[in-house]
């Protein structure tokens, strides 16, 4: 856990929201740590938007509880303001321009900064007299993100931000993002499926799947976790004899396997000496295969693969 | 707790309604530019029928009042019903807490609910001043509201309680709506109509409505401002009510 060396922003404890018929999140406890930037992964209804509606108090939980900065975030208006969240589906006042909706914004958050805000609008090239409804999908998450950027807010969540922008908006964001963070550290934390595209960003990575946390770890300690080693069958076999396997393929005397835990020097070498190739494995594929295998049913394979897919 | 305890960024927790309250203005078609189009084209309409009846009746007619006030009163309970499925979601994005929101809401329709009751008193103002235009025509000067204690302020004073209670009785429709399926809807709907039709049974029963109608003949358009208080207060708190466990999704 990254909860050591940095004080807690956020503490979910045992959360579980249960609809009629459906559990979204089942006990649930992870936190996150300020002024970090986390990645909250999952598929589509692994439960990452419920997640983020309870702990900014949008929504309550079954059981459980949240705490931000020590507090119970529902009707608090001591937390709130700290707090920033709009959704990737936000609805905004019927007929209101974009700068109306930064007018809001910029009574409702403390810190808002109108140069960050015009900045922003300028570099998406916001259109200014298009009324948010009819304007395009990546328009209206640029609207989205511009607020998130230009809250400033303590705690800050993105909810798919990468939903209609291009792959230039994209780049434009995060590179705003890591801009302004540097600046102003706080914490903020990115949902998507997009593994790989946000790997460079975030500090901590948070995978959720079919309302459970999977994993909670630093970016740091995944990376190097896992190598994939191509070359003749029985060299490959050498190698991974003893490691865990995560994957394997053979075609005819040519292995490939993915193989979890790091390398020690000999091993580099001895790999070396057996003419293997040695790929790193991305933390999007780590991901995949680490909750491929922790996955009691087959349900987190088929969804992380469906996630994969949409990488490419 | 002191206040040495307390941080320099120590914020009320009431500090952001100011915020809330012009976040009901953000777009401002809402509630002020279209209730005063309807406001003024209703007035116009209604002289402007007056003018055609005397054109057709050739002079002097009996004095014409009409119902066209209701007009942007209906608009604002609509347009507040409006506001409500529209701002809610927003300011959550915003992160204000319900509380907050419901009391910018509750302070914001009071302001246009004043408004609506000044405007309502200066027209009846004019109409008095002017005999209808001259034409005998009144949207405001409507005798049962203007006769009593008070004279034209008091209808003014009526209009706004009255205006105030039917904004937060459509901003209640509309939460509910968002809290609850279309179904239980209908069901709170008809969980009213069975009340009322209780309460008037009740009265039937006891032979009341003599005493009722006493009642309501006996109080002026002030006194009727005055106990519009209760109803407002009443559907504000169940408006927090349902709005406590509404979600913005």
């Amino acid at each position: 856990m990254s909860g050591n060396t940095a004080s807690t922003a956020i503490q979910v404890s045992g959360v579980s929201r249960r609809y009629r018929n459906t559990t979204a999140l089942d006990e649930v406890t992870v936190s996150f740590a300020e002024d970090q930037i986390h990645g909250l992964l999952g598929r589509n209804g692994a439960g990452k938007t419920t997640l983020m509606s309870i702990i900014t108090a949008q929504a309550w939980p079954s059981e459980g509880q949240v705490r931000v900065f020590g507090q119970a975030p529902y009707e608090n208006e001591q937390v709130l303001p700290k707090i920033c969240f709009v959704r990737e589906d936000q609805r905004y006042i019927d007929d209101s321009l974009a700068k109306h909706a930064f007018k809001a914004a910029a009574a409702a958050f403390p810190n808002w900064s109108w140069d960050l805000a015009e900045r922003l609008i300028a570099d998406f090239k916001l259109p200014q007299k298009t009324r948010i409804k009819k304007m395009s999908r990546g328009q209206r998450s640029a609207v989205g993100v511009i607020i998130g950027l230009a809250s400033r807010a303590e705690i800050t969540f993105f909810d798919e931000p990468y939903m209609g922008l291009d792959a230039v908006a994209r780049q434009l964001f995060y590179d705003r993002l890591l801009e302004d963070y540097a600046e102003h550290p706080r914490t903020i934390v990115l949902s998507s499926h997009l593994i790989d595209e946000i790997a460079h960003l975030v500090e901590n990575v948070v995978v959720i799947d079919a309302g459970k946390i999977l994993l909670d770890e630093p970016v740091e300690d995944l990376r190097g976790r896992a190598v994939t080693l191509v070359g003749k069958a029985e060299a490959v076999a050498e190698i991974s004899a003893g490691r865990e396997v995560l994957q394997h393929e053979e075609m005819g005397r040519i292995a490939r396997s993915t193989v979890l835990g790091a390398l020690s020097e000999a091993e580099r070498q001895r790999i070396k000496d057996l003419e293997l190739d040695m790929i790193p494995v991305s933390l999007q594929q780590l991901v995949i295969h680490l909750t491929t295998r922790q996955a009691a049913d087959g349900n987190a394979n088929t969804a992380l693969t469906s996630a994969e897919e949409n990488a490419r | 707790m002191s206040t040495a305890q307390q941080t320099v960024d120590a914020r009320s927790s009431y500090a952001r309604i100011p915020a809330a309250f012009k976040l009901q203005f953000t777009v401002p078609s809402m509630l002020i530019w279209v209730p005063l189009l309807v406001f003024a084209a209703a007035w116009v309409i209604a002289v402007g029928i007056g003018v055609w009846i005397h054109a057709v009746a050739g002079g002097q007619t009996e004095p014409i009042y009409t119902g066209a006030a209701n007009a942007p009163l209906w608009t604002l309970v609509a347009m507040a019903a409006y506001a409500a499925s529209h701002t809610f979601p927003f300011s959550m994005a915003l992160s204000y807490s319900r509380r907050v929101f419901v009391i910018g809401v509750f302070l914001a329709f009071g302001l246009v609910s004043l408004a609506f009751g000044a405007a309502f008193a200066l027209g009846a103002g004019v109409e008095r001043l002017t005999g209808g235009f001259g034409l005998e025509v009144y949207v405001f000067d409507l005798p049962y509201l203007t006769q009593g204690a008070g004279g034209v302020a008091s209808a003014g004073a009526l209009a706004a309680g009255l205006c105030l209670f039917l904004m937060m009785f459509g901003f209640f429709w509309a939460i509910l709506y968002r809290r609850v399926s279309i179904t239980m809807v209908w069901v709170v709907i008809i969980g009213l109509v069975i009340i009322l039709l209780g309460a008037a049974m009740l009265v039937t029963q006891n032979s009341g409505w003599a005493t009722v109608w006493r009642w309501f003949v006996e109080q002026s358009a002030l006194s009727l401002a005055g106990w519009m208080v209760l109803p407002v207060i009443g559907i504000t708190a169940v408006n927090y009510a349902v709005i406590r466990r509404a979600t913005p999704g």
